[in-house]
């Protein structure tokens, strides 16, 4: 009894901190927006039925994917592989590669809102940090200054893996909470806060 | 048990203790150092941002500095640095103290420090002047280790040290996330393990300066007053040279003044032989009358005169090995000269072709203060074999039949330069560093006309010419040429003999005799100036001296 009372306790301080945001209200709540004729929330990028499949995991995908053949990130010092942005990532830059319409959701194909200012990374992504690379143990070995994600703890409750990785994958939403839900208040979603880049420091081995 | 659940939680973000979190490279507010941020949490973000970063790489977050740098420059380097590169501009563009540490790509505004803001003035601003740092930017290949001579070839480099692409930049050595090992290095450099990763210094393996565990008394300058280490050997390299802001720009010295990179050990603070006390003495090899004269790279015969402890000595090789003549020393391992032909070699097999580099061929060289009937300063041709007399220095000497000598000295027997050259008083040092005595002699050696002949007076020669055998010998030899001119006469040794030899290209007396024309003239009657050896203690000399003719006196 003692025991369930102190991990209730632990849970309650977590929750107050982690777990109190929404995407009302949020960087991704278009529902006021006034190219978003909807009202809703969601739909700009998702739908109950009849949605975009061609993205790999793509959660009821109901926005225009994006097409760009991207510059990706390269450094004679990175060991693993970097590909063409995938699955979440791509998702992501379907809005912030800045080529892809934001009111271009539900079959709409000429729309006229694009992203600005820093929040446009372009489809020259070799000056932001890689993704959509596969982050295994064997690349944290072969690099050596970075953690094994299947066994270090990510902070959040479980591995690197299992809270950060999307199929072994580092993505966008590695570091991003695109729904606010756990991203933390005043930063540009993070997940962790990255005071004493406390994020860069959960896989960087530094 | 509450306690322990919140550790659980709380301490895996925390256990940074060999990471750069608890370095002066956190510039953030938690960071150790003085330089730190007044406010700013983030660690990364002096140098890295996640998004739209510098187009130099490594997602960096920092302008590229502008400045034109000085290079490291050396008539020794085969290397040929350009303008930093790669990742050296990126260290550059906190380190060369210009740019303030806040100023980063991801911040509209400056992160606030206290003062400048920069590292200007402290002792990680490497300046816009590099020619007193390691250089960087330069290619490192095969053929740049082949044509140094004493560098590894990249191709074999084991170990921490890389290089980016076939370039050194700073993170060859440093690893501006770590500080394991201090200074940022990427290994230890205690013995200078890193530098010799890619310096392969002959004769570095039985150096002292790698092998010497002596450690500093206290006394004067400390001598390691940029490592924090406390033995020669442990200091090895940096016992003389700094890779960061060195004094001595040119090979990255130490310090400015040649001699001040060996006297700070060399004074008895650290070395157990007190060379600084020797060369305080009246007749020096002054090696503090030079400055920035010495170039390792000289042309051999020396060309402008001048003399650094260097040039007798290499400190990468020298050790403290004994030798027989006419062999180096160990402490002249290694050294340059100039060989019995007059060609230069950098790996001197013999003490006098180490002398040779200055006082064979070269220029303006010293010159014999006494005037001779035969006038020689090139001591090369006065010590070559092919004279028909020369005290024993390259090989055995001409004089089958040396009665005087002092035993275990034998007429086959060779000596050193340095046997009459030296430090005088006992217990000093060996080699020709500093003397009361004229010419740096090791002993009195009386020139002067009318000295009472004594054991002092002539305690030079005494050290291997027995003085009863020169003075008491009661042959006509003995009685009428040594006695009655030494003794008697209170002539010097040096009236009739040339201690040196005779060049076969000037003259073909026996014995060392060249007359000192200061006080010998020519016979006037038949004008000959001459000895003529006619056999074992047998001769005969024609001449003038002091108003007495001998025309020829014979004995």
């Amino acid at each position: 009894m003692k025991k369930l009372a102190s991990l209730l306790v632990v849970v309650a301080v977590l929750s107050a901190t982690a777990f109190a945001g929404t995407i009302v209200g949020s960087a991704h709540d278009f529902s006021n927006k006034n190219w978003n004729n909807t009202g809703e929330i969601c739909v700009v990028c998702h739908a109950p039925h009849n949605t975009n499949t061609s993205v790999t995991d793509a959660p009821l995908w109901n926005h225009e994917v994006t097409t760009t053949n991207f510059t990706v990130y390269s450094s004679g010092t990175f060991d693993g592989t970097i590909g063409q942005p995938d699955g979440a990532s791509k998702l992501c830059l379907s809005c912030h590669d800045g080529t892809v319409a934001l009111d271009n959701f539900g079959g709409t194909t000429n729309g006229s809102q694009f992203i600005g200012g820093g929040k446009n990374l372009g489809t020259d992504l070799s000056n932001d940090h890689p993704v959509s690379f596969t982050y295994d143990a064997a690349l944290a070995s072969a690099d050596g200054e970075i953690y094994n994600p299947t066994t270090q703890n990510s902070g959040l409750g479980g591995t690197i893996d299992q809270d950060l990785l999307i199929s072994g994958k580092m993505q966008c939403s590695s570091c991003h909470d695109v729904h606010n839900t756990q991203a933390v208040n005043g930063t540009k979603l993070l997940v962790i806060n990255n005071s004493g880049s406390a994020l860069c420091l959960t896989c960087h081995s530094k | 048990m509450k306690i322990k659940w919140i550790l659980f939680i709380v301490l895996p973000g925390l256990c940074f203790s060999q990471s750069i979190v608890g370095t002066v490279h956190n510039l953030s507010v938690s960071g150790p150092g003085s330089v730190k941020a007044l406010s700013e949490t983030e660690i990364c973000i002096f140098c890295h941002t996640p998004h739209a970063a510098s187009a130099r790489g490594a997602l960096w977050n920092r302008t590229d500095p502008v400045s034109n740098y000085t290079l490291y420059n050396s008539s020794s380097t085969e290397a040929a640095p350009g303008q930093p590169s790669g990742s050296s501009l990126l260290c550059l563009s906190c380190h060369d103290g210009t740019i303030a540490l806040g100023n980063v790509l991801s911040r509209p505004v400056p992160i606030s420090f206290s003062g400048s803001g920069t590292l200007a003035g402290r002792g990680s601003d490497l300046t816009t002047n590099l020619d007193d740092d390691h250089p960087i930017s330069f290619t490192y290949n095969s053929s740049l280790a082949a044509s140094d001579g004493e560098l590894v070839d990249p191709s074999l480099l084991s170990g921490p040290v890389h290089l980016q692409g076939d370039k050194m930049e700073c993170t060859s050595c440093h690893d501006p996330h770590s500080n394991v090992y201090g200074n940022f290095l990427l290994a230890t450099n205690e013995n200078s393990a890193l530098c010799l990763y890619c310096h392969d210094k002959n004769f570095w393996s039985t150096a002292s300066h790698q092998t010497s565990n002596k450690t500093w008394n206290g006394n004067g300058t400390d001598p390691w007053f940029h490592t924090d280490y406390t033995t020669v050997s442990q200091n090895a390299c940096e016992n003389c040279h700094d890779p960061h802001n060195a004094q001595g720009k040119e090979r990255l010295l130490n310090w400015l003044n040649e001699e001040n990179n060996c006297l700070h050990c060399h004074n008895g603070s650290v070395a157990s032989k007190n060379i600084e006390a020797m060369l305080s003495k009246t007749y020096t090899h002054n090696v503090y009358n030079y400055q920035q004269i010495h170039d390792n790279k000289e042309q051999d015969p020396v060309q402008a005169l001048h003399v650094e402890c260097v040039d007798c000595h290499n400190p990468h090789a020298a050790n403290g090995g004994s030798s027989q003549s006419p062999n180096v020393s160990g402490a002249l391992q290694g050294a340059p000269g100039i060989d019995t032909n007059g060609n230069p070699t950098n790996n001197a097999q013999y003490e006098y072709e180490i002398c040779y580099r200055c006082h064979a061929d070269s220029p303006n060289k010293p010159s014999s203060p006494t005037p001779r009937q035969w006038e020689q300063n090139n001591v090369r041709l006065e010590f070559d074999l092919g004279n028909t007399s020369y005290h024993p220095v390259e090989g055995p000497g001409k004089n089958t039949n040396v009665r005087s000598l002092i035993s275990p000295l034998t007429e086959s027997s060779t000596i050193y330069c340095s046997d009459c050259h030296a430090s005088d008083g006992p217990g000093s040092p060996k080699g020709p560093h500093g003397s009361i005595y004229p010419r740096i002699l090791k002993f009195n050696y009386n020139t002067q006309e009318n000295t009472s002949e004594s054991y002092f007076a002539y305690e030079l020669c005494y050290q291997c010419h027995d003085r009863n055998s020169i003075i008491n010998s009661t042959d006509k030899f003995g009685k009428d040429v040594h006695k009655k001119h030494i003794v008697k006469e209170k002539f010097p040794c040096n009236h009739c003999h040339d201690p040196h030899g005779i060049s076969s290209d000037q003259g073909s007396h026996t014995a060392l005799i060249n007359f000192n024309t200061a006080v010998v003239n020519p016979d006037p009657n038949s004008g000959r100036l001459e000895f003529r050896d006619t056999g074992n203690y047998k001769g005969e000399c024609y001449l003038e001296c002091h108003g007495k003719r001998h025309g020829p006196k014979t004995y």
